[in-house]
């Protein structure tokens, strides 16, 4: 569903992303882990065609985003580490324009139903954003990548800052979307969360993808180990 | 998609006070402007009909009187308010509203606003064309300076563009959205203008047409500074940038560079200074005929050629009053000095017109400013057209009135007298306003400056917003 072939950013002589392999398949969630600067947050602006790629392509669902920028965004949600969405507007009013923005009109009745299923309670779709903590922006952030029927998501730090509950809320999200096919990149630091979550990992350094293996392959200790040899 | 972006942003403007604020304080000071400008408009025409009835019964009933002291004794010519001057008073304020006819001289308007005024008015009156001028184009900055810088600074701008919304509808929608309440604004302005002037009595000509390309000009003028200010926004980092680069645009536009290019419109072809252009006038009269010279050089040859042609010896001889014959001669040849040096002021003020006409490139006022006028019928032009009728008016009047002497008394006869039924035969003084016609042709640069800058505006918002980067 994603796939990244000799993907690479140059900025002048800096490397911020040396050519790059990557794919995630359906139903998978493909962690990144690694330092700040280390690429992650750079791969997943490839992906939505924010930079332009100095060499190699990026795919979603066999579209090049590069070539068909507004066929690729169709199939693609977005969640950055801080969800920013119009203060003035309620959660549901959020969700519905975005909606509009990618094509997709839906009654109040459906949009309460993405809401719900983010886990957004009730009584908050109607209230403003400004009135949101960052927990509650990050399930409307869910809902709209509901509601946008997206079959790929990439999520960049999404559970920085969140509490443990709040967190764990947004993984059992996660794991509920990829049962349903959604293929899912995310660029976290949280090692606990990328284990328990994801199917995938991915150790990138200084631009480079160091180590990739599955989850079932390595528990949490060796995981920890694995991550601070690279590191060192 | 563009209906659901309209929505979301007029939503998120009515709910923030800076506009509903701006916008209702903009609707009142709009209505006060239109109705200021009513009373003023009835006021101004009830004292011009009051003064033009006066004018014409003192003429009529100025009793028994040899016809020439009549033409000496004149009359005035009162220029017409034009309807629409309402909402654009143009220069009538500096331009004088009568003219003195008289025989021999032709004078100039009279009794300008701005002499009755006190410096207060100097920093600028509350009146429509103030507001549709200048606080609008502000408003719409005010409105519309944060329109994409809001969304990147906050970072809705990374989520938008990750749903893939094509450029052109964000980019429409937004317009509409900062537009449309511009747009209501300026219809309520007019549509008050048009029952206020449809409800005063005897408001004179005045046409839908000019109306409604009034209108369409200040749409068009509001559309190029919706264009910048979003063009602004899109390429700003900051809010705060965009803001302060767009002030210095208004200031640029609508304050700097119409100071500058009448500064250098006048040092390119400065006007004469009243005394010079005087002067000028009176080296010409001198060396020329004059009706009550007899001994001048000029006035000897006319008598002599006038003598030879009849045949005759003695100017007493001719068949009809030389007196009259020779002040009309008089009166005629200085009426050709006149139109000289009145020809050449035009010539500056035309000289003056195409400078700002090439200036206009440089500033989307510049070409709002003159059309505005000139379909006010407020600018110089209308006030020259009106100076010209006047003129001729004059020479009419004068003619008629030596023509009576030559043909009804003898040369000599200085007692001879006419009475209210010569002064009755002079038709009164009928001012009709430039046609539309006139006015589209004179204005056509300016219109199409405008347009251009229409244009312009909008290709370079569409591409920026295309190549806006959402950092």
């Amino acid at each position: 569903m994603l796939q990244a072939s000799n993907l690479s950013k140059f900025y002048g002589h800096t490397v911020a992303l040396h050519p790059l392999n990557l794919t995630v398949q359906r139903g998978e969630i493909y962690c990144l882990l690694g330092a700040n600067g280390a690429g992650k947050t750079t791969t997943i602006n490839l992906f939505l065609n924010f930079i332009q790629p100095t060499d190699g392509s990026a795919l979603v669902a066999g579209i090049d985003v590069v070539a068909r920028p507004e066929e690729s965004k169709a199939k693609l949600a977005y969640i950055p580490e801080n969800l920013m969405l119009y203060p003035n507007l309620s959660g549901l009013e959020n969700v519905d324009y975005f909606s509009a923005l990618a094509r997709q009109r839906y009654s109040r009745d459906e949009l309460t139903a993405f809401l719900t299923q983010a886990g957004l309670q009730e009584e908050a779709h109607d209230k403003r954003i400004s009135t949101y903590s960052k927990g509650m922006r990050q399930k409307v952030g869910i809902a709209i990548a509901l509601a946008k029927k997206a079959e790929a998501l990439l999520l960049d730090e999404p559970t920085s800052g969140l509490d443990p509950k709040a967190s764990n809320e947004f993984s059992e999200l996660l794991k509920k979307m990829s049962q349903r096919g959604v293929a899912t990149l995310m660029a976290t630091h949280d090692l606990f969360r990328a284990k328990e979550t994801g199917t995938h990992l991915g150790i990138m350094k200084e631009g480079r993808l160091v180590e990739q293996l599955t989850t079932d392959q390595i528990n949490h200790t060796d995981l920890e180990k694995l991550y601070l040899k690279h590191m060192n | 998609m563009i209906r659901a972006i309209l929505r979301k942003e007029l939503t998120e403007n009515v709910r923030e006070g800076r506009f509903r604020v701006v916008i209702l304080t903009l609707l009142l000071v709009t209505v006060v402007s239109v109705l200021v400008s009513k009373r003023y408009y009835e006021s101004v025409n009830e004292q011009h009909e009051r003064a033009r009835a006066n004018a014409r019964q003192e003429w009529v009933g100025q009793g028994q009187k040899n016809p020439h002291s009549a033409a000496h004794y004149g009359t005035y010519a009162f220029k017409p308010k034009y309807p629409l001057s309402l909402i654009d008073n143009g220069v009538d304020k500096y331009a004088g509203v009568s003219i003195f006819l008289e025989a021999h001289k032709r004078s100039d308007a009279q009794y300008m606003a701005a002499q009755d005024q006190t410096a207060l008015s100097r920093f600028g009156d509350l009146t429509p064309d103030f507001i549709l001028m200048f606080l609008i184009p502000l408003v719409i900055i005010l409105l519309g300076f944060n329109a994409f810088t809001r969304e990147r600074e906050s970072g809705t701008l990374r989520l938008l563009k990750s749903q893939g919304v094509p450029v052109g509808r964000l980019l429409l929608g937004k317009w509409v959205a900062l537009y449309l309440p511009i747009a209501i604004v300026t219809l309520v302005l007019f549509a008050l203008a048009a029952i206020l002037l449809s409800g005063i009595r005897d408001y004179g000509v005045f046409g839908v047409g000019a109306w409604l390309l009034l209108l369409m000009v200040f749409l068009v003028y509001y559309a190029v500074f919706t264009n910048l200010t979003l063009l602004v926004s899109a390429v700003s980092p900051r809010s705060s940038l965009s803001f302060v680069a767009l002030l210095g645009l208004w200031v640029l536009s609508c304050l700097a560079m119409p100071k500058a290019s009448s500064a250098m419109a006048d040092s390119l072809f400065p006007y004469p200074t009243q005394l010079e252009f005087e002067e000028q006038i009176a080296r010409d009269k001198r060396s020329g005929l004059n009706g009550h010279d007899p001994w001048n050089a000029a006035a000897k040859k006319l008598e002599e050629e006038t003598l030879a042609r009849h045949n005759v010896q003695t100017v007493a001889e001719l068949p009809f009053n030389w007196d009259g014959y020779f002040m009309q001669q008089g009166e005629e040849h200085e009426a050709e000095i006149y139109f000289k040096h009145y020809q050449s002021l035009k010539e500056t003020y035309q000289n003056q017109t195409r400078v700002y006409k090439t200036l206009a490139v440089l500033s989307p006022f510049l070409p709002t400013r003159f059309l505005s006028m000139a379909i006010c019928r407020t600018d110089y032009h209308a006030h020259w057209d009106f100076a010209d009728a006047a003129e001729k008016y004059r020479l009419m009047l004068v003619g008629k009135m030596n023509g009576d002497m030559v043909e009804n008394s003898k040369t000599g006869e200085w007692d001879y007298l006419a009475d209210e039924k010569l002064w009755a035969a002079v038709p009164d003084f009928d001012y009709q306003p430039l046609s539309q016609r006139t006015v589209l042709a004179l204005q056509q640069g300016n219109l199409l400056t405008l347009l251009g800058w229409w244009l312009v505006s909008a290709m370079a918002v569409y591409v920026a917003v295309k190549k806006m980067s959402i950092f």
